[in-house]
């Protein structure tokens, strides 16, 4: 166990959203592998294996980008010879050449936290460390207020105008509306020249 | 499971897949793999016909796509889909190159719906990248079009712009015929009613002038009146001008009387100078009496005497002149007689002398003429036919032998014995004609000398013709003498005769004159004025009566011209009132008509009106859905959708809905930096190709799950054509997370084998009750369609150990 800030971050920000903290090292195929940390979702991520890679001051070779690469490649292999359907997502925390990011992704998701993002006043901003590590936590979807919807358009205008203009004209309006504009254009003028026309008839 | 579940699809001869296929669906995931043309699109397409009845993308690439729907290989196809789940149903199209016939289909909203917001073809990939590339912001532009198609606002957009022109009057005027008509109307009325009240009022002031004049007429004339511009007809009446016109006629009457009085006082008046003259004219010519008469008369009686047939004029100067001019008359004619009886006298003596040659030239031929035989010709004739029958020297007559004689031959002889007597017959001939002549000769001159000898008079008469020339000659002579003496007789006489002629008419003038005076007299008591007193001179008096009598006709004349100018007046009046009249009619006509046009203009304002309101609440309306749907819910979904997929990236795009507009609000893209704070940029600026691709696949699911779970698919159409395999591992990880976080059965497509396996290892199974399927479909030349299917299902992971 390391005591880095930013893997304890990750790692809280991880259990917060459901995933389960394996014990390491752990054994895959009769393998064992020895991770700064992993964890495993829940339910539908159940097959999400998340190994963290203190990359700053990590142990078990972590900050060695071509030894993390040969370990990662190892426990992939290994996954294969038992034909597993875990999906691998390794989490680089702190400074990381992105040639060793790009050879990692040949074989699991990477995800890289440079530093435990803090704000303008130094307080750690979870967003920020939120936004590094998205794709592994749940999607919140927010719910739209009550009553947003109006409805179809036709009974707004209807409600919007009532005693003020009257509902055939709208109705006129609207079905020539799906027409075009030139249609609208065509039935208000010819609404217009009507009520010229209703003068000659009265007078 | 209580969402709707697509369950199986069948296709038949639809688009590039050829015969039928049977998809199965219900599955969290299905992952459909083929080559590129293997049919992928076309068995997508064919689950959005058979629920909606339509292709969107394809309506919009050309509208008459319904035809061409069918496999080129078929006569007709068929597409049909059957959901599992709660309102499960089967949906279905036939398919003919005739169009689209749809058993059954979803709702417009569902329909709607499902082709917006759960069905992401190429072509709505394709557009939605266009919204970056292209940022304009217009009402044409990609984004404005996308929102409009994806809020289904093109209705009010057709309202919008459809009403536009009703803001403006010019427009208006363009599509409504009447309205410039009305417009045309009322100005033209309202200038005609603004003329016919000014002209009322011109007349209103034309008549008080003329009322002016008609009182200052009627104070002229002292006439008591009640001036009232409705009473015209007293006024005219009183104006009438009956009494002055007889007053005048018998003013004319006086005057012309007065003129003829006058006329014969200025006859009795004259003459009186020609006395004087007429007194000299006797002197003179008793002075000329003295020195000529006698001589006059003695020379008178003697040219008398002369032409005792031609009456000569008395008077003396026209007696000279005439007498003169017979005087020369006459002596030409005595002396032109005398000069002709000498010439017949002297002819005389040479006609005898001429008639006694001619007799001796007659007597001379006469004698020759006897010496020739008359035979001659006739001998000499027959001598020349005897000539034929000589043919010897012996004579034919006589027989006798003519050589005898020696005298040539006989034929010369009787040939020149004819041209002898044929000589002499000519010579005949020729004196007969001479002595023909002389004898004419002869005849004519004894003719002649009997005339003459007939007109020669004697001695005597000659002598006398003679006389009488030179007394011709010296009358005229003398009268030469005194002619210019004779016609200063003539006129002084005359003018004598004048004088005397004067005088009596001088005497009976006095008497006309004092007739004249009493009648003068007469008519000035007649007329009431003082008479004409002894000593007053006539014309004076004449004058003063004719002045009264002037004095009084120029004032009636000009009562009369008042009268008259006071019912011209009058007239004016009359005809300006009707005028007035007539105006008002008109006027109120013309103002009926405008407020008819006006009330009609008012309704025609009333629609515009409306119209104007309808596109100010569509507009309000229109905003209302773009604020509703563009809010910063939207924008926090896509964030945090496009943070997990491209989660190195510092821009992040979102929408921003202008705040100072108000008419016609568009939402703009722009890019806000991850850390906060708007970057400014468009998104098309700022962001790489490929988070451009991720950008628009990510709003699409933004758009998708920002509204509710109207339907929980999201079938995606190949997303990821150029998205670098970073991506890919974070949209797998993205779709797992809305496949089995959010319950939304995902059906995607995808041409890569590499990524198909990918996306096959990690959205497999992760529980119990989720599934997954692959379609595999598969496509050789001139065979049907395969699409195979694999159904993979949980599987507890057992490989995982605590070491």
């Amino acid at each position: 166990m390391t005591s880095s800030p930013l893997i304890v971050a990750i790692r809280q920000r991880l259990n917060d959203a459901g995933y389960d903290d394996l014990p390491t090292p752990f054994r895959m195929a009769g393998v064992e592998f020895q991770f700064t940390a992993a964890l495993r979702g829940r339910h539908g991520r159940a097959l999400d294996l998340v190994l963290l890679v203190d990359t700053t001051a990590g142990s078990f070779g972590d900050s060695d980008g071509a030894r993390v690469r040969a370990r990662v490649q190892a426990l992939s292999r290994a996954l294969d010879v038992t034909a597993s359907r875990y999906v691998l997502t390794v989490v680089l925390a702190g400074a990381t050449l992105s040639g060793d990011v790009e050879a990692l992704a040949d074989t699991a998701r990477v995800l890289h936290v440079d530093t435990l993002p803090v704000d303008n006043a130094g307080i750690s901003d979870p967003d920020r460390l939120d936004d590094s590590i998205r794709v592994l936590l749940p999607l919140s979807i927010p719910q739209p207020a009550a009553g947003e919807h109006g409805g179809p358009a036709q009974e707004q205008l209807e409600k919007a105008l009532k005693n003020i203009v009257d509902a055939a004209t709208i109705k006129i309006i609207m079905t020539a509306a799906e027409r075009g504009d030139e249609a609208v254009t065509t039935a208000i003028a010819g609404l217009i020249d009507a009520a010229f026309v209703g003068q000659q008839e009265t007078a | 499971m209580t969402d709707l579940l697509l369950k199986e699809l069948d296709v038949t001869d639809f688009r590039s897949i050829r015969g039928h296929v049977h998809a199965p669906l219900d599955a969290q995931v299905v992952l459909v793999h083929g080559e590129n043309g293997a049919g992928k699109t076309s068995l997508l397409s064919a689950i959005e016909l058979a629920l909606t009845g339509s292709v969107q993308s394809l309506r919009r690439a050309d509208p008459g796509y319904a035809s061409q729907l069918v496999h080129r290989s078929a006569a007709q196809g068929s597409v049909s889909v059957a959901t599992a789940g709660e309102g499960a149903a089967s949906y279905g199209a036939t398919l003919s190159p005739d169009g689209i016939v749809t058993s059954n289909s979803f709702d417009a909203t569902l329909a709607s719906f499902f082709s917006e917001r759960s069905y992401l073809p190429q072509a709505l990939l394709g557009q939605l990248l266009q919204i970056y590339q292209d940022s304009g912001s217009g009402a044409d532009s990609p984004l404005a079009k996308f929102v409009g198609e994806l809020l289904r606002l093109d209705r009010l957009d057709a309202v919008e712009t459809g009403l536009k022109s009703l803001g403006d009057v010019r427009n208006v005027r363009k599509i409504v015929d009447r309205w410039s008509d009305n417009e045309l109307e009322k100005a033209r009325l309202d200038a005609l009613i603004k003329d016919q009240k000014f002209d009322q009022r011109q007349i209103i002031e034309d008549i008080g002038v003329q009322m002016l004049a008609i009182r200052k007429t009627v104070d002229a004339l002292g006439l008591t009146l009640e001036l009232d511009d409705r009473a015209l007809d007293a006024i005219e009446q009183a104006l009438s001008p009956a009494q002055d016109e007889m007053s005048l006629a018998t003013i004319t009457d006086r005057r012309r009387e007065l003129g003829s009085i006058r006329r014969d006082l200025r006859a009795a008046g004259a003459g009186t100078s020609a006395s004087i003259a007429a007194r000299q004219a006797p002197d003179a010519y008793e002075r000329w009496s003295a020195t000529y008469i006698e001589r006059y008369s003695r020379l008178r009686s003697r040219i008398e005497a002369i032409f005792t047939s031609i009456s000569l004029p008395d008077d003396m100067g026209a007696f000279g002149e005439a007498a003169l001019r017979h005087l020369t008359l006459h002596a030409d004619q005595a002396t032109s007689r005398a000069r002709k009886c000498k010439a017949d006298a002297e002819r005389l003596a040479a006609a005898n002398e001429e008639i006694e040659v001619a007799r001796s030239r007659l007597r001379a031929i006469s004698s020759e003429m006897d010496g020739i035989s008359t035979s001659a010709g006739g001998l000499a004739a027959i001598l020349s036919e005897v000539t034929a029958l000589i043919d010897s020297e012996a004579c034919p007559v006589c027989d006798r032998d003519y050589s005898e004689l020696n005298a040539g031959t006989l034929v010369e002889h009787v040939h020149s014995k004819v041209r002898r007597m044929s000589a002499s017959a000519q010579r005949l001939l020729e004196l007969g004609l001479t002595n023909t002549q002389a004898q004419a000769l002869v005849d004519r001159l004894e003719r002649e000398i009997a005339t003459l000898n007939d007109a020669m008079p004697d001695e005597r008469a000659l002598a006398e013709l003679d006389r009488a020339a030179a007394d011709a000659n010296a009358a005229h002579a003398e009268l030469s003498d005194i002619l210019e003496a004779l016609k200063e007789g003539s006129r002084l006489r005359a003018g004598q005769v004048a004088a005397q002629r004067a005088v009596t008419e001088a005497q009976s003038r006095s008497v006309a004159l004092t007739a004249a005076r009493q009648t003068l007299s007469d008519f000035a008591v007649a007329i009431a004025t003082a008479p004409v007193v002894d000593g007053e001179d006539l014309d004076a008096a004449a004058e003063r009566i004719q002045s009264l009598l002037d004095g009084e006709n120029r004032q009636l004349e000009s009562r009369l011209s008042l009268r008259r100018e006071g019912r011209e007046a009058v007239g004016t009046i009359r005809s300006l009132q009707s005028r007035s009249d007539r105006l008002s009619d008109e006027l109120s006509r013309h103002e009926a008509a405008l407020k008819v046009v006006a009330r009609a203009h008012q309704r025609a304002q009333n629609v515009r009106a409306q119209g104007t309101r309808i596109r100010d609440a569509v507009d309000a309306i229109r905003s209302g859905i773009i604020r509703r749907e563009f809010n910063e819910r939207l924008n926090r979904l896509w964030r945090d959708l496009f943070v997990r997929l491209a989660p190195g990236e510092p821009f992040i795009p979102a929408f921003r809905i202008p705040a100072s507009e108000t008419q016609r609000i568009q939402p703009r893209l722009v890019t806000d930096h991850r850390s906060g704070g708007a970057a400014g940029g468009t998104p098309g600026a700022m962001l790489s190709a490929g988070n451009l691709n991720t950008a628009a696949l990510t709003l699409f699911l933004s758009l998708h799950l920002s509204v509710p779970k109207t339907l929980p698919w999201l079938i995606l159409d190949d997303p990821v054509q150029s998205m670098d395999d970073v991506h890919i591992a974070h949209l797998a990880a993205l779709l797992r997370t809305l496949s089995k976080e959010h319950g939304r059965q995902i059906v995607i497509a995808v041409h890569d084998r590499q990524l198909f396996e990918y996306l096959r290892l990690e959205l497999s199974p992760a529980f119990p009750s989720d599934s997954l399927l692959t379609l595999e479909l598969a496509r050789s030349p001139n065979q049907d369609t395969r699409c195979l299917s694999q159904r993979f299902s949980f599987k507890e992971e057992t490989s995982l150990l605590a070491a």
